[in-house]
């Protein structure tokens, strides 16, 4: 088993990455991760793991991420800064790299009070560019916060994500170029419905030469009904999904609106692919893992290449 | 200012149910400006539960006083000529009031009727807003006057996070995003590039070093 | 039986309410020989929660604030304020159980101009309507 990180290599290469998220159980059963795992290989580069999404307590993302490796998948390690100080932050930093975990990427999390632990005490000790940044410092200079060294240091590709649709909309693209100043790698966006922003979104970053400094995944999900649609669009903050969208979802029968939700993701990426400065795709198949097979061959993306 | 709010009378009335005389206590400093525990306040708190009271049948007495500072021992030891009159202290000040109270008069169990809350403004006649966490060490000139620790439901020093819409913060509607109003506050004064800088982490050890802050000045003593 | 028992309301009234000087309040006040105490105010927004709530709590079986019609408040907004300081007091007193409508509010009618005492007339009536207060009891 190689023990570098796939996604790097994809992305190194030149390569137009595809990378899938996995939900890790409300439960300690790691036949759920390993049956993601199986849907999941050799459609698409690295599998990232949620942490704690929505602020629900599940199987932690370290331990899920290190079934997926060793599955021989290769996970993205998404870590939260909400409910960990720096403390706990470095040291999960250093075991996730041990156990060959090789991507991270680093996030503000989702606020707790929307989960099923909310009396929980928010920690946010750190915010996510100051965890990117600490990453790299660890990595690269081998010390964590405070100066003190590493016996060795971690051995991660970075990440970060971005969502080009929150306000303020000029400020966005300011954040970008902080997180990639601070040192991610690789950025990975919210999900795109508003192709016509995330362009404008685009060719901010592309004038601010941020797209040769980071490589930009665009992120997308299938929607499965025109009711996920209007959830999202009202009730998940920072989403913004046009009304025809949710119009062409609500013209085809009910029985086909999956298969629609499917073919504008797949048109999605094909639009992306377009995108000067656009590097890959993320896709997040919400607790429908099953289907990323198909939209990654449908829209041109497999087979996915393969590393000695 | 300190910010707290009356807690539910029952709550208030099976802390204070094992005594028969009871001082009832305001404060006529914070907790009297957001209208929770001043004078006003505390005659009606009095009042209501003389009222229980009589409806009850009970036999208890309830009187009330309110000090100017109940955080202050100079003004706390007014009640020196008073205090053996009761055998409860209900008090109305804010958690530094009652521990300075509790701290002075240790026979007598002193309890909260109020739930202290935040430091905070008033921003409109009812209406209290959070805007410090006194965390030791201020950067407000950094982010226009609005405090990312106090205001940003994340604590971002570097926001704003993806959740922020139309201004307002991911949590509710109801919250403005701090971030949205450094970033308006910053734009308005040239000054917006300053956000290119990424603020690093923040050494809290200045709000939480070590067991309770305090402040020792010998210029002060006497 | 109860409604052959004793009440006393307490009435606080707006100056601005017709025919509510003090001739009239004297009047009153023998008529109803000291069943209804009654308490001009400059402005009904003056009242506190906590004038309510003793005279509950020291001799009252009811409390009715009188107040001039809305719009007519000489302060402005006198009334308004009254409002939600009887809504407040009715909260509180509800919270220990006592009936909410110990507590009553009358804003006079800017068309229909009333009295003083038809409105002394008309909170006693719904005063004895409720039993005797617990508190007193």
């Amino acid at each position: 088993m190689n023990n570098s990180s796939k996604l790097k290599r994809v992305l190194e290469g030149g390569g137009f990455a595809v990378t899938a998220e996995c939900g890790p159980p409300k439960g300690a059963n790691s036949d759920v991760v390993l049956k993601k795992a199986e849907m999941l290989r050799n459609k698409v580069d690295a599998v990232n793991v949620t942490d704690n999404q929505t602020a629900i307590v599940r199987m932690s993302s370290i331990a899920a991420c290190s079934l997926l490796k060793t599955a021989g998948l290769d996970p993205v390690l998404q870590m939260v800064v909400r409910d960990r100080n720096r403390i706990a932050l470095q040291s999960d930093i250093l075991g996730a790299s041990a156990l060959g975990i090789r991507n991270v990427l680093c996030l503000s999390g989702d606020h707790h009070i929307f989960g099923n632990q909310p009396q929980a005490m928010g920690v946010f000790d750190l915010d996510s560019i100051q965890f990117v940044q600490v990453v790299k410092m660890m990595r690269d200079e081998g010390k964590i916060l405070g100066g003190d060294d590493l016996s060795q240091p971690p051995d991660l590709f970075i990440g970060a994500a971005a969502n080009p649709f929150a306000d303020p909309f000029d400020f966005r693209v300011i954040r970008l170029a902080k997180k990639i100043r601070a040192g991610a790698d690789f950025i990975q966006t919210q999900c795109i419905y508003n192709l016509y922003r995330f362009e404008r979104w685009m060719g901010m970053a592309r004038d601010m030469g941020l797209t040769d400094k980071a490589y930009i995944l665009g992120g997308v999900t299938p929607l499965k009904s025109p009711g996920m649609a209007k959830y999202m669009k009202t009730k998940v903050s920072g989403m913004d999904i046009p009304d025809e969208l949710i119009k062409r979802m609500e013209g085809v029968p009910k029985d086909k609106q999956r298969e629609e939700g499917i073919n504008i993701c797949v048109e999605t990426i094909q639009r992306l692919r377009e995108v000067p400065g656009i590097k890959g795709v993320h896709i997040m198949a919400i607790e429908w893992e099953e289907v990323v097979g198909e939209i990654a061959e449908r829209a041109g993306l497999l087979p996915r290449p393969v590393f000695g | 200012m300190i910010t707290g709010e009356q807690k539910p009378i029952d709550e208030i009335r099976e802390m204070i149910a094992p005594y028969k005389r009871i001082l009832v206590l305001g404060c006529a400093s914070c907790v009297a400006e957001c209208a929770a525990g001043g004078e006003k306040e505390t005659a009606m708190l009095a009042s209501t539960l003389r009222i229980a009271a009589k409806m009850k049948g009970e036999d208890v007495l309830i009187e009330e006083k309110t000090l100017d500072r109940q955080c202050v021992r100079d003004f706390v030891i007014l009640l020196d000529d008073i205090i053996e009159k009761y055998d409860a202290v209900l008090s109305l000040g804010c958690g530094a009031g009652v521990q300075a109270v509790a701290e002075m008069f240790t026979e007598v169990p002193i309890i909260p009727a109020i739930n202290t809350e935040f430091l905070g403004e008033t921003r409109d006649q009812g209406y209290w807003l959070e805007s410090c966490l006194g965390c030791g060490d201020c950067m407000l000139h950094h982010f226009g006057g609005i405090c990312p620790v106090a205001r940003c439901s994340k604590q971002l020093f570097n926001g704003p996070c993806g959740g922020a819409m139309d201004g307002r913060c991911e949590i509710n509607p109801d919250v403005e995003c701090a971030w949205h109003l450094i970033v308006d506050r910053l734009t308005k004064f040239g000054a917006l590039d300053r956000l290119e800088n990424i603020y690093p982490p923040k050494d809290w050890s200045k709000k939480q070093g070590g067991g309770p802050r305090k402040i020792v000045r010998e210029d002060q003593q006497k | 039986m109860t409604g052959e028992q004793k009440r006393t309301l307490a009435l606080y009234y707006c100056q601005n309410v017709p025919a509510s000087g003090e001739r009239e309040r004297q009047d009153l006040e023998e008529k109803y020989g000291g069943n209804i105490r009654l308490f001009p105010v400059p402005c009904s927004g003056r009242l506190e929660p906590i004038h309510l709530l003793l005279a509950l709590e020291e001799f009252a079986d009811v409390v009715y604030i009188i107040t001039c019609p809305e719009g007519t408040c000489r302060y402005s907004e006198g009334n308004k304020r009254a409002k939600k300081r009887v809504e407040m007091t009715r909260t509180i007193i509800a919270s220990i159980g006592l009936e909410v409508e110990r507590i009553g509010m009358i804003i006079g009618s800017k068309e229909n101009p009333i009295s003083l005492a038809d409105h002394a007339r008309a909170a006693m009536e719904r005063t004895l309507r409720l039993p005797p207060s617990p508190v007193h009891n």
